[in-house]
């Protein structure tokens, strides 16, 4: 895996710095670097509990819902924008879901609806952000509110049971098929990271995005129609919301309206740790799905050495103060 | 250099953290006077509640704790998700306990049919689930071993009992219903509608509208629906939440103590209340009876003794009359600092 990649475009394009080679492999590998010293850390504490296969796959499964909207906010935050809707946007996907699969609709449907769901989702903040000219932050604040409140209404403010027709199976952390090690729905984030961390290096759409989140106004003036590209990229970034959404339907084989509260946070915090930058113009793919795995990998040492859901939020924060910090010391260091 | 730093403030970071490792991971539940190393293997029993903040899960843990002193070889691992919606959270912690090979698991379910999954697993995995305080939709035997719980449809009864006597058979009664998808309440909800029934001269204001999961949205539900329904004589809540927003909303109208108003669970706080006449009466369950008989009946299925399927932790209606006696007061104020 070329993780050095992702990064790369950033050296040609306006706004990036040339960076050596071998400094730029170090950034991408960063987040994986800062996750084995944490899986060593936690392994170094008394009574030295195991990572077992198991644990792994449990994991994997907890990273998919955060991991697959982070990746969709790689882009976003990339391009120098933010969602806070995510969490808003997942909920009301699980009930659309759950309520096409209580129609009697099979999977493919349920598919198509969590993607067009989250699409529309997406297509709707761009729309705001670049018809209206609203901040992203402040056309998301207001879409937050606005799809909580769709998903209430729609599923009548209660949970909506369903058939889950196998897709619970996608994320049960030991896989049925014993050949498989990690359950389905790992696999396809981890395939959509290889192909989104493509994407962002070698098509328009990737370097696009970078340019414009590096300096817009320079994008602007290069020829990119940004409004058009700010369309594209949020409703990319929909797409894969949509598909957390089924993901967190499969979950709890039921549409629950009033989950994935504070998801939105996680989801920004996994593409910070990753190398993510919130002024825009830097992140990695690989790095937020690492980032990701980070955070739901101390949920479950935290669960598993017995300490309370403080201890873990208190390690959580910290370790995104850090990340961030020593991006920043690090990128101080380069401009010198 | 940066992976130095990073090591260096980790360490430090979850170095703290165990300093202070909190009593909650482990009862280190030796009996007194007996030597630890007679049990070199203790059974793990995670116990997962629905939230954290609730006085209710502190006296389950005590009741778990003291399940775990007394039978010596088990240590308790506590811990749940820390609001009372977040059905999300509770599957991965049960994953989590599951991936870890707990020997046993006790689960309070947020949801009679988000968990069933997460407790399938489980049980796949050769882990027993005792179901405590709230039902599952699978099958008792099958799905998990065994369901102890307080018989919570006679506790809706109780209540509807109790109104009915305060107000003389007559008079209009309000019910704020809790939450959507929790089984406990939703029985203690029937109980208290189809017992009301059977007072011809009251009659049942239900516009199904729901607390939500804290004081707080309790609160906001419970001050619009007096606006709404401002001639009512009775009011019932069917849990601590509900209850406590109820008796805010009630205070910040000056209807405290003027409508009468029977709740559900004890709080300090709803305990005071109930001494000040501000409530009725309160429907109190036995929590920690409920972590005692969740722990005790996983550790007795682990020994190979046979486990009743079902179990009844036990209900009563306590009253501002009554509250002074002794069976009563122990329920009322859990010595919770006996079991930390």
């Amino acid at each position: 895996m070329n993780t050095g990649a992702a990064l790369a475009p950033l050296s040609r394009l306006p706004g990036g710095r040339a960076s050596p080679g071998r400094r730029v492999l170090l950034t991408a590998l960063a987040p994986f670097l800062g996750l084995l010293v944490v899986i060593a850390l936690f392994y170094a504490i008394p009574p030295h509990p195991w990572v077992s296969l198991l644990d792994l796959q449990t994991v994997a499964v907890h990273t998919v819902i955060v991991g697959i909207a982070a990746m969709g906010m790689t882009f976003i935050i990339i391009s120098g924008g933010i969602d806070l809707s995510v969490g808003s946007a997942i909920a009301l996907t699980s009930v659309a879901v759950a309520l096409a699969l209580k129609q009697g609709w099979g999977v493919p449907a349920a598919v198509v609806v969590a993607l067009g769901t989250g699409a529309l989702c997406g297509f709707y903040n761009s729309v705001l952000i670049t018809l209206l000219r609203l901040p992203p932050f402040i056309a998301t604040l207001g879409t937050l509110g606005f799809y909580r409140g769709l998903a209430k209404w729609i599923s009548g403010s209660m949970p909506v049971s369903a058939p889950a027709q196998g897709l619970g199976l996608w994320v049960r952390p030991a896989p049925v098929q014993e050949w498989l090690p990690l359950a389905p729905a790992v696999w396809l984030m981890l395939a959509l990271g290889v192909f989104l961390a493509a994407v962002l290096r070698y098509t328009i759409l990737g370097r696009y995005t970078f340019a414009i989140g590096s300096n817009e106004a320079t994008a602007r003036l290069c020829g990119i129609r940004v409004p058009r590209m700010k369309v594209y990229i949020y409703v990319l970034a929909g797409l894969l919301t949509g598909l957390a959404g089924l993901m967190q339907f499969a979950r709890l084989t039921q549409g629950d309206p009033t989950v994935a509260i504070g998801v939105e946070l996680d989801v920004i915090a996994a593409v910070v740790i990753g190398g993510g930058s919130l002024s825009g113009g830097q992140g990695s793919m690989l790095g937020t799905l690492a980032g990701a795995f980070l955070m739901a990998f101390l949920r479950n040492r935290c669960t598993v050495l017995g300490w309370p859901n403080f201890v873990q939020e208190m390690i959580v924060g910290h370790i995104i103060i850090i990340a961030v910090a020593i991006d920043q010391w690090r990128a101080r260091r380069v401009e010198r | 250099m940066r992976v130095w730093m990073a090591t260096c403030l980790l360490l430090c970071a979850v170095w703290g953290c165990r300093q202070q490792q909190p009593p909650t991971s482990g009862s280190g539940a030796t009996a007194s006077g007996e030597p630890a190393a007679t049990a070199p293997a203790k059974l793990k029993i995670a116990v997962i509640p629905k939230g954290t903040s609730h006085d209710f899960w502190k006296s389950v843990h005590a009741g778990a704790v003291k399940a775990a002193r007394e039978l010596g070889n088990v240590e308790v691992i506590f811990r749940g998700p820390e609001r009372e919606d977040d059905r999300e959270q509770q599957v991965s912690v049960v994953q989590n306990f599951i991936s870890s090979r707990v020997d046993a698991i006790v689960l309070a379910p947020l949801d009679d049919t988000a968990l069933l999954p997460a407790v399938q697993q489980a049980t796949a995995a050769k882990i027993p689930v005792v179901i405590i305080d709230s039902g599952l939709t699978g099958t008792v035997g099958q799905d998990f071993i065994s369901f102890a719980a307080t018989d919570n449809y006679k506790g809706g009864q109780l209540g509807a009992q109790r109104l009915g006597e305060v107000l003389g058979g007559q008079g209009r009664v309000l019910l704020l219903r809790y939450q959507e998808g929790s089984a406990s309440t939703v029985e203690r909800e029937r109980g208290f509608i189809e017992k009301l029934a059977e007072a011809p001269g009251i009659s049942l204001v239900d516009p199904k509208r729901h607390a939500g999961p804290t004081r707080a949205t309790a609160q906001e539900a419970a001050e619009n629906l007096l606006t709404a329904h401002s001639d009512v004589q009775g009011v019932f809540c069917p849990n601590e939440s509900s209850t406590f927003g109820m008796l805010l909303a009630l205070r910040s109208r000056g209807l405290a103590g003027k409508v009468r108003f029977v709740g559900f669970d004890a709080s300090a706080g709803l305990v005071e209340a109930l001494g000040q006449g501000e409530l009725d009466g309160l429907v109190v369950q036995n929590p920690m009876h409920m972590g005692y008989t969740g722990v005790k009946t996983a550790a007795d299925y682990l020994a190979g003794k046979p486990v009743p399927p079902l179990q009844d932790t036990g209900v009563v209606l306590v009253t501002k009359e009554t509250m002074g006696q002794p069976e009563y007061q122990e329920l009322l104020f859990p010595d919770l600092t006996k079991y930390p």
